[in-house]
């Protein structure tokens, strides 16, 4: 590890273009229960790409509206609140991909695994709670976001990272602290801070392969996004990455929401045919 | 050169020599592939879960989602192309892990366990196999021959 590392990884997250307000305005705007509907149109209208997106996936299967949708407005109406979040964070954050060589990933490829955590996310948070949590849909689009500037980084020091993995039986990430001093869920919640996502998205992001070592406030979204990951993998959601399935194992993540392997196999069918109804969401990019 | 390819949950066959099957990113899912050198008929399953018993109504939709519904399909639908199951040969990849895979992560263990429980079932004998670790697995099958390639995020490419 090296602090030249370090500190040329902390330059790439500054030069990285500010989030745009959009998505925290719509956040806002949301958080009241009496928004009103001009509001919303107006906060994200100026957003030429979040609105030619919004429509795309209205019109999608995913949502499956009878008629064809043609205007922002009318989109935003017939949209429930949670979806509106959903569509405003996923039409964004798409513009943040990239090819990730030391990932040996393509922008495609990542993003498709995002929207797959995300979607899965939703699945496993109405399982056990009974209600979907829209701010782990977001998280778990952005979950990856540290290994676009990371991805660089990995690239260089490749082969010895891969030898750690490989032979030395290290985990990816910890392959990716051990040469470079900092790993992507650590940098990927630089980022979120950067852009001023919630603690709570924050703290899961850099915790999302780690959910045991999260030291303070709650831990179940770590969890959570922790196990949406984890099957995503298994079931190569967005996979054929140099990292795939090298993570650790952790045994707790199951216990702590008390479902079963039968229950965990059940979600994974679930997540096969939301995919398939999402692939607007994932042709975004 | 004709590339199917060949999504989760699903199988396809040919006779075509020039064809090429292809599945991608295998993770805990195995693929099973099937050639007869005899007449040049092949094909490749891509199954997610070992057991239908757990959703039957997909397994009616989707058949290939399962070993168990999957398998016998296969194997049928190359036998409509004139494949006989003593000139088959039949390997297997995938069933990967991930790493200090627990009993609450063992999908790829529990699939490497029920495909290997058809085949011996079934009197089919693995010709051979490249399952388990924790890596990913692209998996092609070349017609002209019956050559299986596996590639994978780790090291150059396999031969089965």
């Amino acid at each position: 590890m090296s602090s030249l590392d370090v500190d040329r990884i902390l330059q790439s997250i500054k030069d990285l273009p500010a989030f745009p307000a959009t998505v925290q305005k719509v956040s806002e705007l949301m958080s009241d229960d009496e928004y009103a509907m001009t509001d919303l149109v107006n906060a994200v209208e100026y957003d030429q790409a979040i609105t030619a997106n919004v429509l795309r996936m209205c019109n999608s299967a995913y949502f499956g509206f009878p008629r064809k949708i043609s205007s922002l407005r009318q989109a935003l109406s017939y949209l429930g609140r949670e979806n509106i979040i959903r569509i405003v964070s996923t039409a964004r954050i798409s513009k943040y991909y990239r090819d990730v060589e030391g990932y040996r990933l393509k922008a495609e490829k990542l993003w498709e695994h995002s929207v797959g955590v995300a979607l899965m996310s939703r699945i496993l948070s109405e399982k056990i709670y009974g209600r979907e949590e829209p701010w782990l849909f977001t998280t778990g689009l952005l979950h990856d976001i540290g290994k676009n500037v990371l991805g660089e980084f990995v690239n260089e020091s490749f082969q010895k990272v891969m030898s750690l993995v490989s032979d030395e039986k290290y985990s990816f990430l910890e392959a990716e602290q051990e040469m470079l001093g900092m790993n992507h869920a650590e940098v990927g919640g630089r980022i979120a801070s950067l852009w001023r996502f919630p603690k709570e998205m924050i703290d899961t992001i850099i915790h999302h392969h780690r959910p045991d070592l999260m030291e303070e406030g709650d831990n179940t979204g770590a969890y959570l996004i922790y196990l949406a990951d984890k099957v995503c993998m298994m079931m190569g959601i967005g996979g054929g990455g140099a990292d795939d399935l090298a993570y650790r194992g952790l045994k707790g993540a199951m216990e702590k929401f008390k479902i079963h392997h039968r229950e965990l196999e059940v979600s994974m069918i679930r997540l096969s045919d939301e995919i398939e109804k999402a692939k607007e969401l994932v042709k975004l990019l | 050169m004709g590339q199917i390819i060949i999504g989760i949950s699903d199988f396809k066959i040919s006779n075509k020599s020039q064809d090429v099957l292809i599945t991608y990113a295998l993770g805990s899912c195995i693929a099973v592939v099937v050639y007869d050198p005899k007449v040049k008929v092949g094909g490749l399953l891509h199954f997610m879960l070992a057991d239908s018993s757990i959703d039957t109504k997909k397994a009616l939709q989707q058949p290939a989602m399962f070993a168990d519904t999957g398998v016998p399909l296969l194997f049928k639908a190359c036998y409509k192309l004139g494949a006989e199951k003593r000139h088959m040969t039949v390997k297997l990849a995938g069933g990967a892990s991930i790493m200090d895979d627990t009993n609450f992560f063992r999908i790829g263990q529990k699939n490497i366990m029920a495909i290997r429980k058809i085949l011996w079932r079934n009197n089919v004998i693995v010709t051979s196999e490249d399952t388990g670790e924790n890596y990913n697995r692209t998996v092609e099958l070349h017609m002209s021959d019956g050559r299986v390639t596996v590639r994978s995020g780790r090291g150059p490419v396999k031969e089965l």
